[in-house]
């Protein structure tokens, strides 16, 4: 991002491509896009679990986690959930369409401190979606990282994101995985019930580990509730919080939680950071 | 500090000199605000306050942010504007922008807000009968605070006395130099006098030390659902406030072309932090009650090391039932004991 | 006149109902002329009650701003009344609402104040500035008694009244599970005089005057917020999807905001006046109000908030209606 730039201004973006995640009134739809510029296509950096304001000219704009990891290659990627007006207004998209984008903002996974850990992402729904780039990055520096395991679960078999690239892990033998859907489902191979107890069932060591969870609210406070008991460190866990956000610049006050503005200061927050916030888990 | 004089008969005159927008204290409808003023305006400088603070001239209540045509890369953006000058700014309001400015300026930079800042000069208007309301020495300021002033007029009765405060106020008073007298000894003490008298006339005081240490330990208590209980959850406290800079993006499209712009939001509306999803984290009164008292006396303290009030007053004067900041402190410092 | 004793026991035998939740009134403010809405949960609390000139606020407006979240699981909602005290115009509001089904009667326990007409704070602000302790003032015959620090001051009602209250035809409560002191007589009459004034100038003029108060409005919220019939939980003045009127503050987007409001209540306002107490840039809002009701007086012989067995006016049909259909 050009350092005088004017913050509100967002660059144009082509869609290269969209697929359908999950159906129905909470579809989420993946897009991925090139920005049109291409000075701004080269000098565009990010790192995982920051974010970025897409949006539809004349409509308005998200703040969505970038899902990709800036090892995968120059585009960008975002799985978006339909829920209002412009996340509407994003899904009627398709590939030729253009975007806006703002970006990147807030702060990232810090994935170069966690070097010679193990990472455990815990995720349920499109809460899958900003743990992604963590995933990703650690494939691209495979050495760095010592074992890396996936929880994630969601209500139904099809509300699962990212199925084929679960599938796709099956064919390596450095990557763990577990799903979970909440509710029995013919042919459904994996563990059934809600996320938390999944995680108890793992019962993953806190040793050398770091827990990475996003999701919905109930299933963060659970999953929380089981790593404490499961004796991971308040340091040791992380997570990201969403608010809703208009600018992404830490002007418009909006995305407040206490003092901190999940824009800026967030989304990601380790839990020592939140526990003496009581804001943060409303 | 240059200390100048000038007669109130050649005020106009010395406006003139300037060549550049004038924003004076004009009545919109019933009520005054900052708008623009030419110097054969009759300028009423015998006002409390104006309804609508200056914020207003830096921060309007809509700003477009960027013209758009679908079909085309180009966004038009607007610049930022003329030179102004804003004259009447109570002490109170120029201090908020002092501090407003911390926020537009942390980290990234607001290009609307800031192009325009270092466009406008403010002339300010020392107060000599603080409204019954005001409390701007319970929060640092005081009747003649020269805080976020380039000039501060004082009301000696026949002329102003004029002290220039910055390099931009110095600019200003060479500009219009020709209108300008020195200022005698008399005359400065008469105008320190003054201020020292109007201070005393404060009224309404608290004492708001340590609040913002306190406000946290009392996320729990009872007394939010107390003050916040006749709240209609109007915009009225946060809209005329100098220091609330909240805002919303919305777009706005005819057709193929349009404008994305900002306008004023409020914390205390109920669709303020509404989810697409449905959930709000601060789904009643209490908790935005709870948030907005939180964010001037703490939040923005612990960000910036700044109270964001500045003691105006206008809250109290305007909200329609009655909830009054002073009370809201004076129950938190009771509590908190 | 209402006397304070009785109002306190009143207060105090209602709240210690099993079947009343908490009382909602009026009392003393933090300064001056200022009188706050207070709810009473204890029976000791009651001392703080208030009934004078000074009680302005439209009570009934809390009966639909109370947020109803969601339950914790097996729990069940407390149905329990809501004791409210109303003035004139105010318990004709808590009838609309009635009407409209907004609230329950037996949800409701209506304590009735006849009233002699409130106080217009700007006006009374303006005659006696910077009184900062807090005021008591009375009704006189004709007059109002105000007891400042420095004595005791008479001033004509018609100095000091509000503009509603010189044209009120309902004083006395229309709907009450208890009144409090004696009915008063009505002094309205009806003829909607400053309507009038407003109509029989030309077009252009009225253009005119309603573009330079349109303009000053910043958007608040506060005229649809304190409102006693706003409830719609959306309202289509917060909407985005689709926007029919835009955020964004200039004359074309305001007039929409406020012909909106102004039609979406014909037939239901009870002219409390309260938008145009609240107001901050004091936009002259009854006047709107007060045409369109004018209109439904003249056309239909209706006005809202008095018969709690009515209909709504717009959603009623009888077959000696002048029109023969609904456009």
């Amino acid at each position: 991002m050009k350092e005088n730039a004017n913050p509100y201004k967002p660059e144009i973006v082509t869609i290269e491509d969209t697929w359908q995640e999950t159906y129905g009134d909470r579809a989420i739809k993946t897009f991925k896009v090139v920005l049109d510029d291409e000075e701004a296509r080269e000098n565009w950096s990010h790192r995982p679990g920051q974010c970025a304001m897409i949006g539809v000219l004349g409509v308005g704009e998200s703040m969505i986690s970038i899902s990709c990891s800036p090892t995968e290659g120059k585009f960008l990627r975002f799985s978006v959930m339909r829920a209002g007006k412009v996340t509407q207004a994003l899904h009627e998209l398709e590939p030729g369409d253009k975007m806006t984008v703002r970006g990147p903002y807030g702060n990232s996974f810090p994935v170069d401190e966690w070097k010679g850990k193990n990472i455990l992402t815990i995720g349920g729904g499109i809460g899958q979606a900003p743990l992604r780039p963590i995933i990703e990055y650690v494939k691209a520096n495979r050495a760095d990282y010592k074992n890396l395991s996936l929880i994630y679960g969601a209500r139904t078999s099809a509300d699962l994101c990212f199925k084929s690239e679960f599938e796709a892990l099956n064919d390596r033998d450095d990557i763990n995985y577990h799903l979970s859907i909440d509710i029995e489902e013919e042919g459904w191979p994996h563990y059934v019930g809600f996320v938390p107890s999944l995680l108890m069932e793992v019962n993953p060591s806190p040793e050398n580990t770091i827990a990475i969870t996003c999701g919905p609210p109930v299933m963060i406070n659970f999953v929380l509730q089981n790593l404490k008991q499961l004796n991971f460190t308040d340091e040791q866990i992380y997570t990201t919080l969403e608010n809703r956000m208009k600018c992404g610049i830490g002007k418009c006050g909006r995305c407040n939680v206490a003092h901190l503005y999940v824009c800026k200061d967030g989304p990601v927050f380790s839990y020592a950071t939140l526990k003496s916030i009581p804001e943060a888990f409303a | 500090m240059e200390r100048m004089k000038i007669g109130k008969e050649k005020f106009g005159d010395f406006l003139t000199a300037l060549d550049k927008q004038l924003y004076a204290p004009q009545k919109v409808g019933e009520t005054l605000r900052f708008v623009p003023v030419t110097p054969e305006n009759k300028l009423d400088l015998e006002f409390s306050n104006t309804t609508v603070p200056p914020k207003s001239v830096l921060f309007p209540q809509v700003e477009t942010l960027y013209q758009y045509e679908l079909g085309k890369t180009d966004l038009n953006l607007p610049d930022g504007g003329e030179e102004r000058v804003l004259v009447g700014v109570r002490p109170c309001d120029a201090r908020a922008m002092a501090i407003v400015d911390n926020l537009f300026s942390w980290d990234i930079d607001d290009p609307y807000y800031l192009a325009k800042r270092e466009k406008t000069t403010v002339i300010g208007l020392a107060c000599s009968e603080p409204g019954m309301n005001c409390f701007c020495t319970s929060v640092g300021g005081g009747p003649a605070s020269t805080e976020g002033l380039d000039l501060l007029l004082t009301d000696l009765g026949e002329v102003f006395l004029l002290q220039s405060l910055t390099e931009k106020g110095k600019r200003l008073c060479q500009e219009a130099e020709g209108t300008l007298e020195q200022a005698t000894e008399e005359e400065v003490t008469s105008a320190e006098k003054l201020h020292q008298e109007a201070a005393g006339k404060i009224v309404r005081n608290i004492d708001t030390g340590g609040i913002s240490e306190k406000l946290p330990e009392l996320w729990d208590s009872s007394l939010w659902q107390d003050v916040s209980e006749a709240c209609l959850g109007c915009g009225t406290c946060t809209f005329l406030c100098p220091t609330c800079h909240c805002f919303d993006i919305q777009d706005e499209a005819e057709g193929l072309e349009g404008r994305r712009c900002r306008v004023w939001d409020s914390c205390m509306f109920s669709e303020y932090t509404l989810h697409a999803s449905g959930h709000n984290p601060r789904p009643t009164r209490r908790e935005r009650t709870r948030n907005r008292v939180n964010h001037k006396y703490s939040y923005f303290v612990t960000k910036f090391e700044r109270t964001a009030c500045v003691g105006c007053g206008r809250c109290i004067n305007l909200c329609p039932v009655n909830i009054d900041i002073l009370n809201i402190l004076a129950e938190v410092i009771k509590e908190a004991i | 006149m209402v006397d304070l004793e009785k109002l306190r026991t009143v207060a105090r035998e209602t709240i210690s109902r099993d079947d009343v939740k908490y009382l909602i009134g009026w009392r003393q403010g933090t300064y001056g002329f200022r009188v706050s809405p207070c709810f009473i949960k204890e029976p000791g609390e009651a001392e703080q009650l208030i009934f004078s000139p000074l009680c302005t606020n439209n009570l009934a407006s809390y009966l639909i701003v109370m947020e109803k979240l969601p339950l914790p699981r097996g729990e069940q909602p407390d149905t329990r009344k809501v004791a409210v005290m109303v003035k004139g115009c105010d318990s004709r509001a808590v009838v609309q609402q009635l009407i409209e089904q907004g609230t329950k009667r037996e949800e409701l326990y209506i304590i009735g104040c006849p009233c002699e007409g409130v106080l217009d704070l700007k006006k009374v602000e303006a005659k006696f500035p910077h009184i900062l302790d807090p005021v008591t003032v009375q009704w006189g015959k004709d007059k109002i008694i105000f007891q400042l620090p420095e004595g005791v001051e008479e001033v004509p009602r018609e100095e000091v009244l509000a503009q509603k209250c010189l044209d009120c035809r309902d004083p006395n409560p229309v709907i009450a599970d208890i009144t409090l002191g004696e009915g008063v007589q009505a002094w309205g009459n009806g003829e909607y005089q400053d309507v009038q004034e407003l109509e029989a100038k030309g077009a252009e003029e009225r253009w005119s005057f309603w573009e330079d108060k349109f303009n000053s409005c910043i958007r608040c919220y506060s005229c649809r917020n304190v409102c006693p019939m706003c409830y719609c939980k959306d309202c289509v003045l917060d909407r985005l999807n689709p926007s029919w009127v835009y955020r964004s503050s200039n004359v074309s987007e305001n007039t929409a905001f406020h012909l909106s409001r102004a039609f979406h209540l014909a037939g239901r306002c009870v002219e409390c006046g309260e938008c145009e107490r609240v107001c901050p840039v004091d936009i002259p809002l009854m006047k709107l109000n007060k045409k369109l009701a004018k209109e439904v007086e003249e056309k239909y012989g209706y006005r809202p908030g008095l018969d709690p067995e009515a209909k709504p006016l717009q959603s009623s049909y009888r077959p000696d209606d002048k029109e023969d259909f609904i456009l």
